[in-house]
């Protein structure tokens, strides 16, 4: 596979990841606001843009104009609106290498997307556009699996989707643990409720959490949960996982099991199976997810270094 | 039966109302109202559809064109830049008799130009016997000197080629132009075919038309066909499709053909020379390239060779083609023989190296470095279509009858300028054909264009490119210039009317 | 007369690029008049080095670096013997009618027609008016004097234009380099439907000589065809008849047909071009002294786009 399509395609999954995510953050966020005074809606805003990492406002911050910038700025690299543009860009760059249906379907989110005019009443009634997103995400992803050969090209939309959940999971559950500082094993009360069960909407994970835990929200489980489950897709350990997988089939198919990439994945999912929850909260959970966050870096360069963009000479000698 | 299930509903047939009739060849009727036979059926289908039944399918074809995103990009306008080349439901339909005419006058055609490139590269036979001036060869802008002396594979130079063919008001075919250097369109026709075969399937089934899904396949062939014989693997050589990128107006067939063959697409930027070998940069490492269908112009393909402020091209590229490591489809250099004034020369040069009189005729050509020729065009201009010589896709042209005072002025000057650069053709009247407009039918100059394949052997595809010029009156079927196209029937044998009797009523979906 | 030719070019980027290909032109011809008698070529960093013949019958030897790289030296090694021109070269002078015919019957078209550099001009035209040049006298006395007043008109100008400085740039000033004397003869004389090419080597200075154009560098000069006495040689430059002292590398439509070197790399880098050219007839011995060598300094070119990242061309400045 030409590494230009392979590095079209890990971007390509990289940014509709984080479309989805967006979306999902931001529309757990406005539910929320709609129960909440305005004054603590403002810095719910500032808690979000944390949350996405993304550059943060200071002082007072304007809803709708920040709603603005998260979904429909175009100078915004990392809005819905940029995001679901720059994965179809590079969709388009490689579109012989994907199904026509998958074309079709990111095409079509595209232009759904595009048709959005974001007017004042629309963020009121913002829920569908959010579902509309997360919805045609998953639909690409159905559409990806189930059209698309499971070869070389499908492993690389599976590393950049989890590469990219890895970080914004891991970016999400630091800032939200950075301003939460309840006692870990301890049952949260209701002002704090609202927060953990917007986290675990964040990450699709409500649902999953009470059935393995019941309602009952003590952070400990919900770090648990997030970080280490292996068999729920938006956890971390399930995440690593994949790429883990993934790294070895490219490894199997290039002849290049050896090289940088899947060792720092292996290390990294080691240290997620061998970790017990009770130590990274104790040695706080902020530097052992700046350590996945890190580590994620790391896979993300050595991929890029061994398969997209090496050096000519070293392949010349061989 | 919908029909008689719904009274309420008004029912508007398309009427040919609107339908003019000129004094340009008309393709389905012989005379006003009267259909030629092998366009009896679909006559009688168009004028039992209903109205909104027609548009309905219509809004389904560009539905789908859209969202496939068979699209083609206009350059030099800002926004919208990548649009829906528009296609036109009616078939248009060509009997047996007429296309093995249309076959045999082609074949013929390509291997002489074949054999004419081989020449001037070489010993320039045609040239020292003084029928086509050397002067005019090379003062070509696309005759590559550095291709003089250099082997290719068959002495094909031209393996993919379009050519543009008219009807003439006698209902004769003639050829426009050639397309020798990187021909496009041919998704567009696949493409037609496929909608038209879900628009219309039965009609489609029961006129017995030639299939032309397997234009992929013969194209890797083809290519396969030319490897070089360097390549160390001549079984499974690799073969690619090198295009210019995502921004060129062409990028979709470019995918299209890349995912149909199987073969990578890359760019410019996929590929090095190291040691007169060709490489693409692949996950896996490096992997030697050995044939390149390369949709890239000549001058963009290697800025250590050609321009140097090309970043679509490969360093080094003609030094691993000189060499005999890399095929390229088609040959560098082949534009010299579709230059519009070497064009002229068409059936001469067919005449000298086949002992052949050409099939297929030319239109008449006025070459503007002749005195004569130059008076005459330049006295009536207004009747005249004037084109710059190594131009294509409708760019640079005067249409006389259609041009203001200033413009032919502005013409005039050119031509007297650079008379090299600009030849004079008769004002043609493109032959009609029916055209869903809004929903009635309207007639629309159209014209064809077939493409062939030469590699170990000669294929054509039946049919090909009918391209409609669906501005009203024009005579430019450019898509760049408001052109649409539409799908070409060949039929197997007959005109297809005995098998179309049956035809009774328009198609309609079951219950 | 034989020599030897040393010509060294070194290109020096900063930061390093990657994956240079290069193309040099730099063995002298042999032919009716001169001999290659050696050749070598040296590269830094290593590479395997090929060669081809162009369409003029010029050697082209080229070769790519694919690592990174900061420097690149092509190092040229060359001994030549010329021979003495033919004696009485105007017994054979042709007049027009003669030289129409053979030019008419052979394949002279492409020394004909106006190239990239040779082309008319306003400024060329005024110039041809102002020399009232037009077709009389006999063919090689035409040229003669032709060659004469180019180089009284024109004065001789280091570093005034560049390498791909239309012909404009120096009619306009009344001065250039050899290059430009060269460009401006070719479409002069092209437009006399003489057949005419242009000229890249080297020219021998003697120490009793004074030659404007500088030791210690590569020259340029033309041929035009004169029916039965070939291609002769005129170097409008220094005002010389093409004699002993000039050594042809290679002959071309113009300079875009024959850069001694020509080359793209991949990288946005500052380059620094110097250039060290020798010659010495063969029994001299080495001199103690290396003549200065010329350096040429660019800065990174901008990329128009984010796409534009890499090429650049590097060509040297001839005088």
């Amino acid at each position: 596979m030409l590494s230009r399509v392979a590095d079209s395609l890990y971007w390509m999954s990289r940014y509709l990841e984080r479309a989805e995510h967006t979306a999902r953050l931001v529309d757990v966020e406005l539910q929320l606001w709609l129960d909440q005074s305005p004054e603590t809606g403002a810095g719910r805003w500032r808690f979000l843009l944390e949350g996405l990492h993304a550059p943060g406002a200071k002082g007072a911050v304007d809803a709708a104009k920040l709603m603005n910038a998260l979904v429909f700025s175009r100078t915004n690299a990392s809005s819905i609106v940029s995001c679901i543009a720059t994965a179809r860009e590079n969709l388009r760059h490689v579109r012989e290498q994907c199904s026509s249906e998958m074309w079709e379907q990111l095409n079509r989110l595209y232009l759904d997307v595009m048709q959005t005019n974001p007017d004042e009443a629309w963020m009121l009634k913002s829920h569908g556009f959010f579902r509309a997103v997360q919805e045609g995400a998953h639909l690409f992803q159905g559409i990806t699996d189930a059209t698309m050969s499971h070869g070389e090209g499908w492993q690389y939309i599976q590393l950049g989707r989890y590469v990219e959940r890895t970080d914004t999971l891991a970016s999400l559950m630091e800032a939200h643990f950075k301003r939460n500082a309840q006692p870990a094993d301890q049952v949260v009360e209701s002002a704090e409720y609202l927060e953990w069960v917007a986290l675990l909407r964040s990450c699709l994970a409500f649902e999953a959490y009470c059935k393995a835990y019941t309602a009952e929200i003590r952070p400990l489980r919900v770090a648990e949960f997030l970080i280490l489950t292996p068999e729920f897709p938006h956890s971390v350990r399930f995440s690593v996982d994949r790429i883990n997988a993934a790294l070895h089939v490219i490894g199997d198919l290039t002849e290049r099991r050896e090289k940088s990439p899947t060792r720092i994945a292996g290390r990294l999912r080691a240290q997620l199976s061998f970790s017990q929850i009770e130590e990274i909260m104790g040695q706080g959970p902020h530097s052992y997810l700046e350590n996945v966050r890190s580590e994620c870096a790391a896979i993300h360069s050595a991929i890029h270094e061994i398969y997209f963009d090496y050096p000519i000479e070293s392949e010349m000698a061989s | 039966m919908t029909a008689t299930a719904q009274p309420s509903r008004i029912r508007v047939q398309p009427s040919f109302v609107r339908y003019q009739y000129e004094t340009a060849y008309d393709e389905m009727f012989s005379a006003p109202g009267v259909p030629r036979e092998h366009y009896q059926a679909l006559h009688r289908t168009l004028l039992g559809m209903p109205q909104e039944e027609l548009l309905k399918r219509q809004q389904a074809a560009d539905l789908t064109f859209l969202h496939e995103g068979i699209t083609f990009t206009v350059y030099g306008s800002k926004e919208g830049t990548e649009k829906i080349f528009p296609n036109d439901l009616v078939p248009r339909i060509i009997p047996s008799i007429e296309w093995a005419k249309i076959e045999k006058g082609l074949t013929q055609r390509l291997t002489a130009l074949n054999m004419f490139l081989r020449d001037i590269y070489h010993e320039g036979r045609i040239l020292s016997e003084g029928l086509i001036p050397r002067e005019l060869v090379y003062s070509c802008k696309h005759f590559r000197r550095e291709m003089r002396g250099l082997n290719v594979p068959r002495d094909t130079y031209v393996s993919i080629c379009g050519t543009d063919l008219v009807r003439l008001p006698d209902g004769s075919f003639a050829v426009l132009e050639d397309n020798l250097r990187v021909p496009s369109g041919v998704s567009y026709m696949l493409a037609n075919r496929k909608v038209l075969k879900r628009v219309f399937p039965t009609m489609f089934r029961d006129y017995g038309v030639w299939p032309v899904d397997h234009y992929p396949q013969a194209l890797l062939a083809t290519l396969r066909s030319l490897t070089p014989e360097n390549c160390q693997y001549r079984q499974d050589p690799t073969t690619i499709l090198l295009t210019p990128g995502v921004s060129n107006s062409a990028y979709f067939e470019h995918t299209f053909l890349a995912q149909q063959m199987g073969i990578e697409l890359v760019e410019g930027r996929d590929l090095l020379v190291h040691d007169n070998v060709v490489y693409m940069r692949t996950t896996a490492g490096l992997r030697r390239v050995d044939v390149i269908y390369r949709r890239v112009d000549d001058d963009f393909l290697d800025p250590l060779c050609f321009r140097p402020d090309s970043i679509l091209g490969v360093p080094g590229l003609f030094n691993a083609y000189r060499a005999g490591n890399v095929t390229l489809a088609n040959a560098i250099g082949t534009g010299v023989a579709d230059d519009k004034a070497v064009y002229a020369y068409v059936p001469e040069i067919i005449k000298f190296y086949l002992n052949e009189e050409a099939i297929l005729p030319n239109v008449p050509t006025f070459l503007m470095t002749n005195g004569k020729h130059r008076n005459h065009v330049l006295q009536n201009l207004e009747k005249m279509v004037v084109k710059a010589v190594g131009e294509s896709g409708g760019y640079g042209m005067l249409i006389g009858p259609h041009s203001t005072a200033q413009q032919r002025e502005e013409f005039r000057a050119r031509v007297l300028a650079e008379p090299r650069n600009y030849i004079a053709q008769p004002t043609l009247s493109l032959s009609c054909a029916p055209c869903l407009i809004d929903g009635e039918v309207e007639s629309r100059h159209i014209d064809l264009r077939p493409y062939i394949l030469m590699g170990e052997k000669v294929t054509l595809v039946p049919g090909g490119l009918t391209r409609v010029a669906l501005r009203k009156g024009s005579l430019v079927v450019n898509s760049s210039q408001g052109g649409g196209s539409k799908d070409t029937w060949v039929l197997r044998e007959g005109n297809g009317e005995d098998r179309v009797a049956k035809i009774t009523s328009f198609e309609r979906k079951a219950g | 007369m034989a020599y030897s030719v040393r010509h060294i070019t070194r290109f020096r980027y900063e930061p390093a690029v990657r994956e240079s290909v290069m193309e040099v032109r730099l063995q002298p011809r042999t032919d009716m008049r001169q001999r290659c008698l050696s050749f070598s070529l040296d590269v830094t960093p290593r590479a395997n080095i090929m060669v081809y013949r162009d369409f003029f019958g010029n050697a082209v030897h080229h070769f790519d670096i694919p690592g990174q790289h900061e420097v690149v030296e092509v190092a040229a090694q060359a001994i030549v013997e010329v021979l003495p021109p033919t004696p009485s070269l105007a017994t054979y002078a042709c007049d027009w009618e003669e030289l129409d015919e053979r030019v008419a019957e052979g394949d002279y078209w492409e020394m004909l027609l106006p190239s990239h550099f040779a082309r008319p001009t306003e400024l060329l035209e005024k110039l041809r008016a102002e020399l009232k040049l037009r077709r009389q006298g006999n063919p090689l006395e035409l040229l003669q004097e032709l060659n004469t007043e180019l180089y009284e008109s024109f004065e001789y100008a280091p570093n005034t234009t560049k390498v791909d400085s239309p012909i404009d740039d120096a009619l306009e000033a009344r001065r250039g380099v050899c290059q430009d004397f060269a460009h401006i003869m070719i479409a002069l004389v092209r437009q006399l439907k003489i057949p005419c090419r242009y000229v890249s080597g080297y020219l021998y200075h003697e120490d009793k000589v004074k030659d404007r154009s500088p030791a210690g560098a590569t020259h340029a000069w033309v041929e035009a065809y004169l029916g039965e006495m070939g291609w002769v040689a005129f170097d409008p430059t220094n005002n010389l008849p093409g004699c002993e002292r000039h050594i042809r590398v290679a002959v071309g439509r113009d300079y875009a047909d024959v850069p001694p070197t020509r080359g793209v790399y991949k990288g946005e880098a500052a380059s620094e071009l110097s250039v060290l050219v020798s010659v010495a007839p063969i029994d001299a011995p080495e001199p103690e002294e290396l003549p200065p060598v010329m350096v040429i300094r660019s800065k990174p070119l901008n990329s128009a786009s984010s796409l534009a990242l890499d090429h650049q061309q590097q060509q040297q400045q001839q005088q």
